[in-house]
């Protein structure tokens, strides 16, 4: 008896769009209540612009979500929107923003504050830039262990180092001690999921986070965050305008243009026999131009 | 859209950028007609004295009063505005000359021209303006335009160190370095690229130095160097007028007045300067870069 | 064939103290009509690399060949001379930092021109020849750069470069600044650029592409040569440099770009290699 799971990764996906007015149908919902989701999303500027039409997302526990789009798509918006963090000159003008269940689109601050960190933790591209740089490192992760996940000022060193540790940092003291200019892209990538995690939330929201980082630092954090779905049971939310990173990590995907959700489902199929036009027309680019084409035998 | 970047003219930039810009450019431009127009503005003879009526508070004949010799103080402050204004933009221009110049230049030049230059920048800038104006003017004769020249030279190192900071942030920006891999001299670079930059920096200086160089006037006047009584001067009108302070207390109000409130809208235009010619090219590049990152993350992807 | 390029056992070292050699021996070549990838990580020297070649930075040891002079020991007026000629060109990484901000992007594609002394008529014909060849209207060269997108912007650099009629272009990382659909556009301008070239013999414009993403590289580069730490450790044609790498680093390397539809190696073979590479 093949198990829900499976029947529905290898189930057609419905495409959803908001624009068209088309009622949502996640089958995900089926298994497990998702643990942060957005129905019926929208953005829009202050001036009335919408930027983004109705979208629905949804990331159940444990469950690597991928989303694919290019700047402009709404893909980041759709992240911040789950965080709390829309940028000046946009709000929230529809659907709603669940996370555990809890709706936030309208909360305050103070209710997003418990949430941020304890249970969605975030990182972005560019690691440099979310890091004070005259600060060490191991300072400020001991502050979100303190401030975030409460943990006594004793102990935060210890568990800094048990949490650098865990993600695969060799010489954790020696990286504890550094700032940020003396550390590479990946080494501060990892210091910022230490970050994130620190709470122990339920979710990740990577947000082109392996973007700008070498081929070979990318794959090892994409192992890295693999490795943290298996033995946290960490939800995950990859986003990024390349294909093949989320096809590496992620069981179901979202294709995003234009503010919208053109296409989704499970990744395996969404890749071998892709619905929307879009998505053909980004899978043709890659394959013009992937490595691909050497290494098919 | 107005911008660092636009054509747009630097008046009506300056205009757009607020009312206290608004006030401070009005004000500017009456006390610059004054400073053209004043002597003929003067109701009576700036030189003309009559005892009988000195020390007289404002009447309505003498709308300021008069002085010490009963010459009419309104007078004197429009005719002595143009010997202050100008000397003052006399120093300061001196000052441009003799600093921007140097300043842009020195960028390119070899390493020990740069040491050597900066290091006489750095002594100039040790001492003290009055002073120096005094000895200069001890010994090239106790003229106003020696003194001037003296005021200029301690203000080109001013205008030699803004000039050069702002050419240094562009020459190492890499639409320089693009030039240069493409075989671009030094003065090509600088009529190109440089220029552009530097000239509100420039400008934004220049236009803080006209103020210092007013009160620098002023007090010397106010020690009576540079021009003798009987000329009106701001500086000189101050200085009698704090002799008789006991008989006329508000007399020194008038020409104190005259140059507080012209030094105050120069500085206050030249703040409004900085921020409307968006000054510093390279913040503002990086200003610009940085709002496009944010929005092309925030409002996209 | 003379080659474009020859670059022979160079070395470069950089800084004051301590003085660090970011080049070790570093040798390859570039036809005419060629397109060579250079792929290398943060570190690997490959920006120095470009820069050495162009004299932006000097070589401590080693000959840098273009088209046949010997252009490592230039200097001054000699070098200026040379880069008036135009032979070697290069495209920098970010066209928001390498063009002029206030100034119209069809003046800033002119520019070598210009300094050079062209005529203008003569370099208003190549500036618009430059700006089809990428692709570009030259409508659109009317603007600023802040008016364009990343993609154009791009275009623009290349644009520049070209106008100068050079032989050799080197381009450095020229699509990482930039989004999916630009790096796109670029990526199908690199292409057109190295086809127009084809068949051209001796006359063919050869390229040297810098870049991180082996991905973008192997869609432009007919060869494909792997710096690793200042080192070239591997050197051929792409088809086999990606199918048969034979350095472990570049099998690290191939091993760890995300590929879709095709099995990737398992994370044991890459620690592995990894280990290897760091030995």
């Amino acid at each position: 008896m093949p198990r829900l799971r499976d029947r529905v990764a290898a189930s057609p996906s419905l495409t959803t769009s908001g624009a068209k007015g088309v009622p949502s149908f996640d089958e995900a919902s089926l298994v497990a209540p998702a643990v942060a989701a957005v129905r019926g999303l929208r953005v829009s500027t202050l001036d009335g612009t919408e930027l983004v039409h109705g979208v629905d997302l949804a990331v159940r526990p444990g469950e690597a979500l991928g989303v694919v789009g290019e700047s402009g798509s709404g893909k980041t918006l759709t992240c911040r929107a789950l965080l709390g963090i829309l940028p000046a000159g946009t709000r929230i003008t529809g659907g709603a923003v669940l996370i555990e269940g809890q709706d936030l689109a309208h909360a305050d601050e103070r209710a997003w504050r418990d949430v941020r960190g304890r249970r969605l933790g975030a990182v972005f591209q560019d690691p440099a830039s979310y890091i004070n740089p005259a600060v060490r490192v191991g300072a400020q992760l001991e502050e979100v262990l303190r401030v975030t996940a409460g943990v006594p000022r004793r102990q935060t060193r210890e568990r800094a180092r048990e949490l650098l540790d865990s993600l695969g940092l060799r010489d954790v003291d020696l990286v504890l001690r550094r700032r940020v200019g003396e550390l590479s892209g990946g080494m501060l990538q990892r210091v910022l999921i230490a970050m994130a995690l620190a709470a122990d939330p339920a979710v990740l929201i990577a947000d082109e986070a392996t973007t700008a980082l070498d081929v070979t630092v990318q794959a090892e954090l994409l192992d890295l965050l693999r490795d943290l779905r298996r033995e946290r049971g960490l939800a995950l939310i990859l986003v990024s305008h390349d294909l093949a990173v989320v096809s590496q990590v992620c069981e179901r995907v979202l294709v995003f243009r234009d503010g919208a959700i053109v296409e989704g489902g499970a990744t395996a199929r969404v890749l071998r026999a892709p619905g929307h036009p879009y998505t053909r027309e980004l899978l043709a680019a890659h394959a013009e131009y992937g490595l691909e084409r050497y290494l098919r035998s | 859209m107005s911008g660092p970047g636009s054509r747009a003219n630097v008046v009506v930039r300056l205009w757009n950028a607020g009312a206290a810009v608004r006030v401070a450019l009005v004000g500017l431009g009456l006390i610059v007609l004054v400073g053209i127009f004043g002597p003929a503005l003067a109701p009576y003879d700036p030189l003309a004295q009559d005892t009988a009526i000195a020390l007289q508070g404002p009447t309505l004949a003498h709308w300021l009063g008069t002085d010490y010799v009963g010459r009419d103080v309104l007078s004197r402050l429009l005719a002595g505005a143009p010997v202050s204004l100008l000397a003052a933009l006399l120093a300061m221009t001196i000052g441009l000359v003799l600093g921007a110049i140097p300043g842009v230049l020195s960028v390119f030049a070899p390493r020990i021209v740069e040491w050597t230059s900066l290091r006489l920048v750095d002594a100039l800038l040790a001492l003290p303006f009055i002073l120096f104006a005094i000895a200069f003017a001890g010994l090239l004769g106790n003229g106003l335009w020696q003194a001037m020249a003296a005021i200029g030279i301690l203000l080109a190192p001013g205008f030699f160190r803004v000039s050069r900071a702002a050419a240094l942030s562009v020459t190492s920006a890499q639409y320089v370095e693009a030039a240069t891999l493409l075989g671009a001299s030094a003065a090509w670079q600088v009529r190109r690229h440089v220029w552009r930059s530097v000239a509100p920096t420039i400008t934004v200086a220049a236009i803080g130095a006209i103020g210092g160089a007013l009160l620098v006037v002023s007090s010397l006047t106010f020690l009576g160097i540079g021009v003798q009584p009987p000329a009106p001067t701001w500086g000189g009108m101050l200085a009698s007028d704090l002799e008789f302070l006991s008989q006329r207390p508000l007399g020194p109000v008038a020409p104190a007045l005259a140059i507080i409130l012209t030094v105050g809208a120069l500085n206050l235009l030249a703040d409004a300067a900085r921020d409307a010619l968006g000054v510093d090219a390279a913040t503002v590049r990086t200003r610009a870069v940085r709002a496009r990152k944010e929005t092309a993350h925030a409002t996209s992807a | 064939m003379t080659a474009l390029l020859e670059v022979e056992d160079l070395s470069v070292d950089l800084g004051r103290a301590p003085r660090v050699r970011v080049l070790h021996d570093v040798s390859l070549r570039v036809r005419p009509g060629e397109v060579v990838g250079v792929v290398g990580e943060s570190g690997s020297g490959k920006t120095t690399l470009a820069r050495a070649i162009l004299r932006a930075v000097d070589a401590s040891t080693g000959r840098i060949v273009v088209q046949g002079r010997e252009v490592q020991a230039l200097r001054g007026r000699r070098l200026r001379d040379w880069r008036r000629a135009g032979a070697a060109q290069y495209v920098f990484q970010d066209p928001l930092r390498s063009l002029d901000p206030g100034v119209r992007v069809v003046d800033s594609v002119a520019e070598g021109l210009r300094i050079a002394g062209v005529p203008r008529d003569e370099a208003a014909a190549r500036v618009t020849a430059a700006l089809a060849a990428v692709g570009l209207s030259d409508e659109l060269a009317r603007r600023r750069p802040a008016e364009l997108s990343g993609g154009q912007r791009q275009r623009i650099a290349i644009a520049r470069a070209l106008a100068v009629e050079p032989r050799l272009l080197i381009l450095d990382e020229p699509v990482s600044a930039l989004d999916a659909a630009s790096r796109d556009r670029v990526i199908r301008a690199l292409i057109g650029l190295r086809d127009a070239a084809a068949g051209r013999g001796d006359d063919a414009l050869g390229m040297l592409v810098i870049s991180h993403d082996i991905g973008s590289l192997a869609a432009v580069s007919d060869r494909l040569v792997v710096l690793y730490r200042g080192r070239v450790v591997e050197d051929g044609l792409t088809r086999d440099v990606v199918s048969s790498p034979r350095h472990p680093y570049t099998r690290l390397l191939i091993s760890s770009v995300p590929l879709i539809g095709v099995d990737a190696p398992d994370r044991a073979e890459r620690t592995a290699l990894r280990a290897l590479v760091d030995a």
